[in-house]
C-alpha cells in the first residue's frame, strides 16, 4: 500500500512502518502438542520474551502472530484454520517442533497431519523436538527480520490461494462448516 | 513388606474359588485373574464391596487379533492391601459386545467410549456421545491391528519427502541383538 506519492519518501514510511510491527508482536499461542510447555519460561522472567516485544494477545482478532506447538490432529486443524482466518492483517504463523514440519514422530498417525504448510501459510519453522526458549526466541527473531525485509506476507499469500489451501483442507477436514470470512 | 504374598494368594484363592476362575500371582502386588464375560460384573462388584477394591484405575482393551478375540482388562485397586487386581476376560471379536459396567464406577463410562470408538466394541445402553477423541471418522476403529495406520496416513496426509530411508526400528534392533522376531509381529511389521 503506498501512502505517499514519491518513492524515497515511501521507503522511510516502510521502514517505520515494519519497525512498529516488528517490535510489537502480539502472540496467539495455540498450545497443541507437547511443545506448549515452553512456552511459559519463553514468556517468564528466565527468558524474557516481552524485551523483544513479544507478547500475549487474548483473542485471535488481537494477535499478529499465531504460533503453534507441536503436532496437530485433524480435529484441531480445523479449529487453527478458523482461529487463523478469524485475524486480522498482517498476519505470522510460527510452527513450532518437527511435527509441524514432516509429522515429527507421528508421521504415521491416523489422527496427525504432517505437513502444516499445506493447509495455512507458515512464516517461520522452529525445529526440534522440542525446540527450548532460546530457539523459540531465535525463530521470533527471525520473523522480525523478515518483517523488516518486508516479505512477511503470508496473509496476503493465503488469500490469493485460498482455492489450492481449501482443497488440502478439505481432503482431510470431512465435514466442512466453517464460516466465509470476506477478509 | 512380607514376600510370602500372603494377601495376594488369598484374593486369588478366593476369587477361584468362588468365581471358578482362573489366576496368578504376577508378582508381589499384583494379581490377574481371567473370568468368564459374564462374570465380570460380578466379580468386580464382589471385589468392590467385600474385599476393599474400590478403586478403578484402568480399564483397557488388548486385540488379539490371531485368535480373533478382544481382551478386556479391568484393573482396580485396594488401598487397604495395596494390591492391584487385574481383572480380564475375553469377547468375540467378530462380534465384540461387552456389558455395560458403568452403574459399579460411573468413570469406566469414559473408558466404554474409548474402547467404542478405538476398537469398535458396542456397550449397550452406554450413555454417552459416539464420538469420543475422533472427529467425522469413518474407517474401521484406528486402534483394531487390521487398521493399517502407515496405509492410512500414507493416503490421507501429505508426506513431505525426506523420510524414505526410515526403518522399522524393531526390525533393525533385533538383527543388531540376534534376537528372533515372533511370526505374529513379522506378519504387521512396518516393512
Ligand atoms: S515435535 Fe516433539 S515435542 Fe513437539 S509436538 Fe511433536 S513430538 Fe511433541
Amino acid at each position: 500500500m503506498n501512502i505517499v506519492k514519491d518513492k524515497k519518501s515511501q521507503h522511510i514510511v516502510d521502514y517505520i512502518k515494519e519497525f512498529a510491527r516488528k517490535n510489537s508482536l502480539f502472540v496467539m499461542a495455540y498450545g497443541t502438542g507437547c511443545g506448549a510447555i515452553e512456552i511459559p519460561p519463553t514468556m517468564t522472567s528466565r527468558y524474557d520474551a516481552e524485551r523483544f516485544g513479544i507478547r500475549g494477545a487474548a483473542t485471535p482478532r488481537q494477535a499478529d502472530v499465531l504460533l503453534i506447538t507441536g503436532y496437530l490432529a485433524v480435529k484441531t486443524l480445523k479449529r487453527v484454520i478458523r482461529v487463523y482466518e478469524q485475524m486480522q492483517d498482517p498476519k505470522y504463523i510460527i510452527a513450532f517442533g518437527s511435527c509441524t514440519i514432516n509429522g515429527g514422530m507421528y508421521f504415521d498417525s491416523y489422527n496427525t497431519i504432517n505437513a502444516l504448510d499445506r493447509y495455512v501459510p507458515v512464516d517461520v519453522y522452529i525445529n526440534g523436538c522440542m525446540p527450548r526458549p532460546e530457539a523459540v526466541i531465535e525463530g521470533f527473531v527471525a520473523l522480525q527480520e523478515k518483517i523488516q525485509r518486508g516479505d512477511a506476507d503470508n496473509g496476503k499469500k493465503y488469500q490469493e490461494n485460498i482455492d489450492w489451501y481449501r482443497e488440502n483442507q478439505m481432503k482431510v477436514i470431512k465435514n466442512w462448516n466453517m464460516p466465509d470470512y470476506n477478509w | 513388606m512380607s514376600n510370602d504374598l500372603v494377601l495376594e494368594n488369598e484374593i486369588l484363592n478366593l476369587i477361584k474359588s468362588a468365581f471358578n476362575a482362573e489366576g496368578n500371582v504376577i508378582k508381589s502386588r499384583r494379581v490377574e485373574v481371567f473370568v468368564k464375560k459374564d462374570q465380570v460384573s460380578s466379580v468386580l462388584l464382589f471385589a468392590k464391596e467385600q474385599r476393599g477394591y474400590i478403586h478403578l484405575s484402568h480399564s483397557t482393551c488388548i486385540d488379539w487379533i490371531e485368535e480373533g478375540e478382544f481382551e478386556l482388562i479391568y484393573s482396580i485397586l485396594s488401598p487397604k492391601d495395596k494390591i492391584m487386581l487385574y481383572v480380564k476376560t475375553r469377547i468375540d471379536r467378530d462380534n465384540p459386545v461387552m456389558e455395560n459396567l458403568d452403574g459399579i464406577w460411573h468413570q469406566l463410562n469414559t473408558y466404554e467410549r474409548e474402547m467404542r470408538e478405538m476398537y469398535g466394541i458396542e456397550f449397550p445402553g452406554l450413555i454417552g456421545d459416539k464420538e469420543f477423541c475422533l472427529e467425522d471418522w469413518d474407517e474401521i476403529p484406528p486402534m483394531r491391528r487390521d487398521f493399517d495406520t502407515v496405509e492410512f496416513a500414507r493416503k490421507t496426509f501429505y508426506q513431505r519427502p525426506g523420510r524414505e530411508d526410515a526403518k522399522d526400528v524393531r526390525k533393525t534392533l533385533t538383527e543388531q541383538s540376534g534376537e528372533k522376531i515372533p511370526d505374529f509381529a513379522t506378519k504387521y511389521s512396518r516393512e
